[in-house]
Formats: structure tokens, sequence, C-alpha cells
């Protein structure tokens, strides 16, 4: 079977770019190693959050500012445009998630320790904790569950310096015998798929609650059931609820990643887990063929375009060895970002810059991974997401709006190729 | 435990024990188990100095056997009586000598010489024997010896004495430090020490004061215009995330850097190096001592590199020197020295015990109250070696499945908190109440929250909400004890940060500042 293209990584990035060229007609292969970062995230859309120390308060005002002072950073070859376009497109594809929020103004979500998070987009189910207007909140912990802890959350958000004065307390449920025991987030969203957990829910904390309270709850409320679960406790309380992401596995991330992974597989993708691209095999400057490693040993897929999306260190496209060397583990690509030094110190502070933090491949504004003089490596090879240098994304917290809008844009640059420059068609 | 600061502007003791190290625990402890009323004072938490920063070796005594026979014997006796009074803090993984292609096999044959003459059981097995009990060690080994090494857990050790001598009366002061010694005219008489954690002063008098600092034993006996020349050799250990081995394994040659690789609990340790520092508190870890653990490590286990190191630290040996300079530290003796400043500078009242190493340090506090004794009006005798330590009452040497059979009766029945070390949500709490503190590092030594190889990515939120919910801390205080411990790890992180830990501590970063946005918490 042959493929027009083949995307390495099953995270957001590649989901995105993925998605974008299936819908487009293209045929596309994923192979990846697990089932991505996506996962283990909050699912908010984070495009900008800060610039240094300072919050964000419009993203759509402040990428620029960001491109002019860090010209490396990935939204430097995504068009002001085209970041908004991505965005729509990914509202549509993801509607029944129901994401709320805008490039314009970022909302200020609390975190599972109580810290105000600026994020572009998020969930219905997660939107309605934004702080930004203030007043009273109440947030719920479930006695067992160890990843969330509401009197903290509570006690530091009253001490939060936000733009209205909110009041937040806690409150502690005893969940059902079923749901008690050490527990995932994941195990417990899987009674909210499977057992009438709403009723119990809904029951504790009816009088529990003033009328003018906001109800945090963590981000437990169901696999595949999660949207309407949500949808279903603010009709029976009727009260603004929202969940509160915390601790990986996230299951907002898992509902994200199975919402994306299942229109990929409607509009005819193919996605393949557990197995390694190694490499291509190229000639005059063109991928013909990726090398992937599967259970049976080495396939090797013809294709026209290939998207990179491999992660950065903590998804294992990069690695570092135990002699110094960084490398980009799927081409062995150029990168950008490294020690100056031929061996790496970290410094010895952990808030200090950390070396290494923006290592990633370069590309043009095709995102195609170039090398040092400029040109791209592969022709027809794209990047997309955490690989992409530059940027120190948990820091900016612009991890996942840089996963949609280059996914998007790599996609669209296989989609409608630029026309080659006459200089290049002469030489 | 009395680890709050005593509200007394004085405290009086016969003996008085400056050092929370395993010798001045164990020095503690033994006073106490003789009768006399004892304080402790530690300027940091107990074996926060070397004794938690050290490989863990409980020696058979083989590794001094060719070159220091007199620490050979001591070692193995210490071994034998350990076993029994402290059986809960030793966990008996055997040791393996082995001759590596690097290294030479005749002196294996003085290697069995010395263990015969020191009496260290001492028994050669065929290479396929050693091969087969230990899979990953270099298949390229020429010979192989069994001694009966095993692994030691200093914080359990040195925890297990502070309670014994709390039981029999001590009083223990963690994190209270010696400001100034009391000498009227020619006899030391007491301290002046300050709590770090509350900022009071107050004075203890005692008849006998014992210095116990180890490797800063000479700073204390300034205090006293005593001189002790001790010098701080610093070791460097890399703990990685499994048991790459099960017993302890040394190379077979004359004791050199990186040549013991050693279980821990569920991890294993590599050490060590040995470098003069002049001041035992600046440890700077170099790259090129990494470097050689790495390389040593690769001969004993071949892809050792690939592994996954979780930590690196350095610890400093108090090495005693009483003669003209030496310009090699590991020439200097590592038999402890006990000196009695009455006879050597004039000054009564003040003992110092240093040297030695962790495996001897229960013969170091008799030598030392022994010592004590003649000023206290008589030699009392020593019983720590038959009375067993807080928490080795049953004599139960330790496992390292312990804690998952405490579990297994009933999987479900709470939250873990710490996957990696297997901690539940009540061993926690009750581990806050017990030793009253507001610190997530204090607990990691006492529980080994965080020493997994998620390196606390997971259990360090959890801990900091418990903490927070138990009441211990309000929110300023759970945020700035969870930065701090995210500071606190990076140092031993950062040195030898690579591979798949790179991996690990990036997705720790998204954890804290990615999801929890930590940064900006309000402190």
């Amino acid at each position: 079977m042959s493929y027009d293209t083949v995307v390495v990584g099953a995270g957001l990035a590649g989901l995105t770019a993925a998605l974008r060229l299936s819908e487009r007609g293209q045929r596309v292969l994923v192979v990846a190693r697990g089932v991505g970062a996506t996962h283990l995230a909050p699912a908010t859309v984070d495009v900008l959050g800060y610039l240094g120390d300072t919050q964000v308060a419009s993203p759509a005002a402040s990428v620029p500012v960001l491109i002019s002072s860090s010209p490396n950073h990935p939204y430097a070859h995504v068009p002001a445009e085209q970041l908004e376009t991505s965005l729509e497109w990914f509202c549509t594809k993801t509607a029944a998630l129901g994401y709320a929020g805008n490039l314009d103004e970022n909302l200020l979500l609390p975190t599972a320790l109580g810290v105000p998070k600026p994020s572009a987009l998020a969930p219905r189910s997660m939107s309605g904790g934004d702080l930004r207007a203030g007043g009273r909140f109440v947030f719920v912990g479930l006695k067992g569950f160890k990843d969330f802890h509401p009197t903290l959350i509570a006690d530091n958000l009253n001490h939060a310096r936000l733009p209205n004065p909110i009041e937040a307390r806690a409150l502690e449920l005893v969940p059902p015998s079923s749901r008690r025991g050490d527990l995932s987030g994941r195990v417990i969203a899987g009674g909210f798929d499977t057992e009438d957990l709403i009723d119990w829910l809904a029951g504790a904390l009816e009088d529990r609650v003033d009328p003018d309270e906001r109800i945090g709850v963590p981000a437990v409320l169901g696999l595949r059931s999660g949207d309407a679960t949500w949808q279903e406790l603010e009709k029976r309380l009727q009260r603004k609820v929202f969940e509160v992401a915390t601790l990986p596995p996230s299951v907002p991330g898992i509902r994200l990643s199975d919402v994306l992974s299942s229109a990929l597989r409607t509009a005819g993708a193919r996605i393949v887990l557990g197995v390694r691209a190694v490499g291509a095999r190229a000639k005059g400057g063109r991928i013909e063929a990726v090398e992937v490693v599967n259970a049976t040993g080495t396939v090797s897929y013809p294709v026209s375009s290939v998207v990179l999306a491999s992660g950065g260190f903590a998804s294992g496209g990069l690695e570092l060895d135990s002699f110094g060397a960084t490398r980009e583990t799927v081409f062995g690509l150029p990168l950008i970002g490294l020690p100056n030094t031929d061996r790496v110190r970290f410094a010895p502070h952990y808030f200090d810059a950390q070396p290494l933090a923006t290592a990633g491949v370069a590309t043009d504004d095709q995102l195609r991974p170039v090398d040092a003089s400029g040109s791209p490596v592969y022709e027809n090879l794209h990047a997309a997401g955490a690989i992409l240098g530059g940027a120190t994304p948990w820091k900016e917290k612009s991890g996942t709006g840089t996963s949609v809008a280059t996914g998007y844009a790599a996609a669209e640059a296989i989609l409608t190729p630029a026309p080659t420059p006459v200089s290049e068609a002469v030489r | 435990m009395a680890t709050q600061n005593p509200s007394l502007s004085s405290l009086e003791a016969d003996v008085l024990v400056i050092g929370g190290g395993s010798t001045g625990a164990g020095v503690a402890r033994d006073a106490a188990l003789r009768g006399f009323s004892t304080i402790l004072v530690e300027r940091r938490d107990l074996a926060d100095g070397t004794t938690g920063r050290f490989h863990g070796l409980l020696h058979s005594g083989g590794r001094y056997a060719v070159k220091d026979p007199s620490a050979a014997r001591e070692c193995i006796a210490e071994n034998r009586i350990l076993r029994v009074t402290a059986a809960d803090c030793v966990e008996d993984t055997g040791g393996l000598f082995v001759s590596t292609p690097w290294d030479d096999p005749e002196y294996g044959d003085q290697f069995l010489e010395g263990c015969r003459a020191t009496g260290v059981p001492a028994e050669e097995i065929p290479v396929a024997e050693a091969l087969r009990r230990e899979p990953r060690v270099n298949p390229g080994i020429r010979r192989a010896f069994l001694v009966p090494d095993a692994a030691l857990d200093p914080w359990k050790l040195v925890w297990g004495c502070a309670r014994s001598a709390e039981e029999h009366g001590a009083r223990i002061l963690p994190y209270h430090r010696v400001l100034d010694l009391e000498v009227d005219g020619e006899r030391v008489v007491g301290a002046h020490v300050r709590s770090e954690r509350g900022g009071e002063e107050f004075r203890i008098h005692a008849t006998v004061v014992i210095n116990a600092a180890g490797a800063w034993a000479g700073q204390i006996a300034e205090l006293a215009h005593c001189t002790v020349n001790v010098r701080a050799g610093m070791g460097l250990m890399i703990a990685m995330n499994h048991r790459l081995v099960h017993m302890c394994v040394n190379r077979c040659k004359r004791p050199a850097d990186g040549d013991i690789l050693l279980p821990l609990r569920t991890a294993c340790v590599i050490g060590t190096t040995d470098v003069f520092v002049p001041d035992p508190d600046q440890t700077e870890i170099r790259q090129d001592d990494i470097d050689l653990l790495l390389d040593e490590g690769e001969k004993l286990v071949p892809g050792f590199r690939q592994a996954r190191a979780l930590h690196a630290w350095a610890g400093v040996r108090p090495l005693f020197e009483d003669t003209a300079k030496v310009a090699e530290t590991r020439d200097v003796t590592r038999s402890h020295a006990l000196l009695d400043h009455s006879s050597r500078e004039g000054v009564a009242g003040f003992l110092t015990i240093t040297g030695g190493k962790t495996t001897t340090f229960r013969l170091m506090a008799e030598a030392a109250v022994d010592a004590a004794c003649e000023q206290l009006g008589g030699l009392r005798p020593c019983t720590t070696a038959q009375v067993p330590l807080a928490g080795s009452e049953s004599h139960t040497l330790y496992q390292i499945s312990h804690r998952l059979a405490a579990r297994e009766p009933v999987p479900q029945s709470e939250e873990i908190i710490c996957e990696c070390e297997l901690i539940t949500r009540s061993g926690l709490e009750d581990t806050i109440k017990q030793r009253d503190t507001t610190s997530l590092d204090d607990i990691r030594r006492l529980l080994r929250l965080a020493m997994g190889p998620c390196q606390g990515g997971f259990c360090i939120y959890r801990a900091a909400g418990i903490l927070h919910q138990g009441g211990q801390v309000d929110q300023a205080g759970a945020n700035q004890t969870l930065l701090d411990f995210l500071e606190e790890r990076w140092k031993g992180v950062h040195p030898i940060l690579h591979g798949d830990q790179l991996r690990q501590a990036r997705l720790d970063d998204w954890i804290f500042q990615g999801i929890l946005d930590v940064e900006h918490l309000p402190v």
C-alpha cells in the first residue's frame, strides 16, 4: 500500500497535520511509538501565556512581539492569518468537545495547584473555570483521589493576583465504595462512562453549594461521556461547573486524542502505533520512502511527503547521549539551540535558563527542516510540534498552540507548495 | 520526636554529642543506653552530611583485606553485629569480587590470602556461577569471589539510633547549629547553639562534649582552640534507576575509583572517587568524575552508559591525619581516631571521634563513650553489640519486597502516593506527624519519597497537597517547600542528565511548569 504522506508521531501536531491532509483527499499513514503527549497534557490550546515574566493577555497581540525577539520561534514560520485559521479549523474538527475562547484574549484557568494559567482555547467542560471575571468558586475533591488537592487550590487562588476579586473554598466528597482505593483519574473517568456516578455527584453537591458559586471538579468526568456528563451536571445543578486538569494521564487530553484519531480514521487515514520510524531512503534531495521498524522487521513506505512530528526530548524525538551528543532520532536532522561547548552543562538552579531548552530543528517558511545554510534538508520533509527548535513551550505556555498551528501549516505547505523561486529553477 | 526547639534558655546533660551522622547518632545511643543523660545537636537534618551521602555498602572487610588488615577485621566483626542489631537497615545482598579484563587475575590470590588472614569469609566460585547469579556483569570476568557484603540504609540506621537513644531519655535536636563551645578555664563545659528552624539561641551544659562532626570535626575543635586535622575526601556516587546487580559487585584489585556497584533498595549505586577538597561544604561535581564512573560502570556491566542514571551526589569522607601532609587521600588510614583533648591540648571534658567508616560506626561510638566514662565517674559497660536498634527488634533483615508484602493483602486499600517507592498515604501522613516537619526534603530522607525514577514528578504535588491539607503548613509554606524541593532535587539531577532520564526530566518540566505552573505560585 502506498501513501501520499507519512506522518511520524501521533501527538497533537501529528494528528492535526494528518487530519488536515486526509480531509483534503490525501492517503495518509501515521506511524508512532505510542499515543503521544496529548494523553499527558491538559486539552487546552495554549498559544502564548508568558512573554518572559510577563503574563500575556492577548496572544494575537503578543505573538508578533515574541517573533521579533525570537526569530527562530516556530510561530515565525506561521503567518498570523494562518495561525487564526488553524485554530478555527481545530475548533470545527473538535466540535464534540466545544472549544471556547479565541486568539484575542487568553482565558485564565486554575491549575491543580491553584495558579491562574493563560490559555487561548479550552474545551467547554473546562472553560467555565475562567477566573478573569472574579466571583465565588468551590473546588471539589474526591476523598482518596491523590491527584487533586482542592484546599491548596482554593487557598492559592485566594492569594493569587487576579483582575477581579475571587473567593474560593474547598469541599471534599466521599465517592461510592466502588470508586475508592488507589485510583487514577482515568479509572474514575471510566466510572462516569459505565456507572451512574452523575446521580451520586449531583446529589452530593446539590445542597452544599451556593447558587452563585462556580464548581471546579477534577477533570475526571468521563472519557467517552465527558462532555455529556458535564452538560448534564450543569443542567441538574443549575450552576456553572468546570473541570480542572491535573497530573497525567490527562482525561481531557485522552478525549482530545480520541476525537482527532477517530476523525482521522473516518477520513480514511491509517494510524499504526507501537512502531518506530528509523530513517529515510532518499534520492536527489527527496525522501522516497520512510523506514519503519515494527514487530516483524523493517518496512519501507514509499511516499510523496513526510511530516516529522516526533516531539522533543520528552517524547523521544530528541536524545542526548551520555557523551554529550544531541541527535534528532528519526532522520538525524541538523539541530539548533545546542550549546556552544562540546559538553552540555545544565545550569545549577532549576528555574535558570537551561541549555537544550530551545533545541530542535530549524525550518524554512514551509516548515521544512533546514541545514546551517538555510537550505531544506529534504524537499518533501516538513516538521511540526515539539521537534521544532527555538521555543521553551512549558515556560511560554505555547506547546499545544504550536502543535496545532505548525501541524496545520505543515499540511498546508504540502497541499499548496510555494512556487519555486526563479533563481532555484534556473539553477 | 523532640525536633522542636527547647523553650528553655539552657539545658543540662552528662553528654553533649555534636554531629548527627552515624557516628554521632551511635554515640548518643550508646551513652543513653549506658544511662547517661544525653543531648545530640546537628546543624542540618540527621544523616544529611557524610552518612546520607555514602554508597551504602556494609563492608565485609574484603575491600581492605590486602591493604589494611586491621580495618578488614573491624569490618567483618561489625558486619556480623549489625546484621543482628540493625537488621531492618541491612539487606543481605551478598558481595562479589570479580576480576574484569582490566584487572590482574593473580591479585585474586592475594585477595584470598588477605581475607583468610583477617577472618573475612571469601570463597572463589566458577565464573559461570557468578554470571548465573549476576547476568548483567561483564561476561569477560576471569575470576569471582563471594564475600558477605551487604547493603546498608543510612537513613534508617541513623534514625534507628536516634529513636533508640530517645527511648532511653536522650534528646535529639536536628537543625541545631553549634555557634560556640563554652570553655571554663581548661575545661569545655557546654555549647551555645541556635535552632536553624526557629532561630532561638540557648546553652547546653554538659560534663563531656563529644565532637562527632566527621569531616567538620576540625571546625568544631577550633571553637575550643584545639586542633583536629581532618581532610575531606570527596567521593562521587551515581544512582541508576533499577538494580543492574543484586549483589554488591566489587572489582578484585587494589581499591580505586569507580570499582563498586551495589544495589540499594530499588536502585543501584556506583561509587566512588576520592578527591581532596579544602571545604567539606564545597563539593562540586566534575564532569570528568562522572565520565570516569560511567566508564568504570561500563567495565563492570556492559551497556552501563545506556542505562538510566537518576542522580549524582558527592559525600565527604573524614580522613584523619595526625602527622605530615599526605598527597593522596586514599593513603590516609580508614580506621577511626579518638582524640582526648585533655591529654593532647590540656582541654578537659572534650573528646573528638572522627575518621572511620559507616560500617564501623558502632565500634567508634563504643570507644568514644568508653573514654567519656572515665570523665563521668567510671566505666559502665557498652551494650550496643547486643541491644537491637529501634525498628530492628525482630532481627528480621530488610528485604526489597517488604513494602510490597505489607500492601499485598489488601491491594486496593488506599492510595499509593509515591509509586516508585510504594509509599502509601497513611505511611506519609504518619511520618509527617511523627517527624513534625514541614519539609518535603526531610520526608524524602525518611521514606525515600521521590528517590525513584521519576524523581518526584508525580509524588511531590501529592505530598505538598497532603502536607497542606493536614494543616502542617499554610499555602505559602506548601508552595515554598515544593519549590525548595524542586531546587534541591535539581542539584543531584543536573550533573548526570542524559538519555532516558533527560526524557523524564522534560516530562517533569511539563508537569511542574506546563500543567501546574509552579513558577507563578504565590509565595
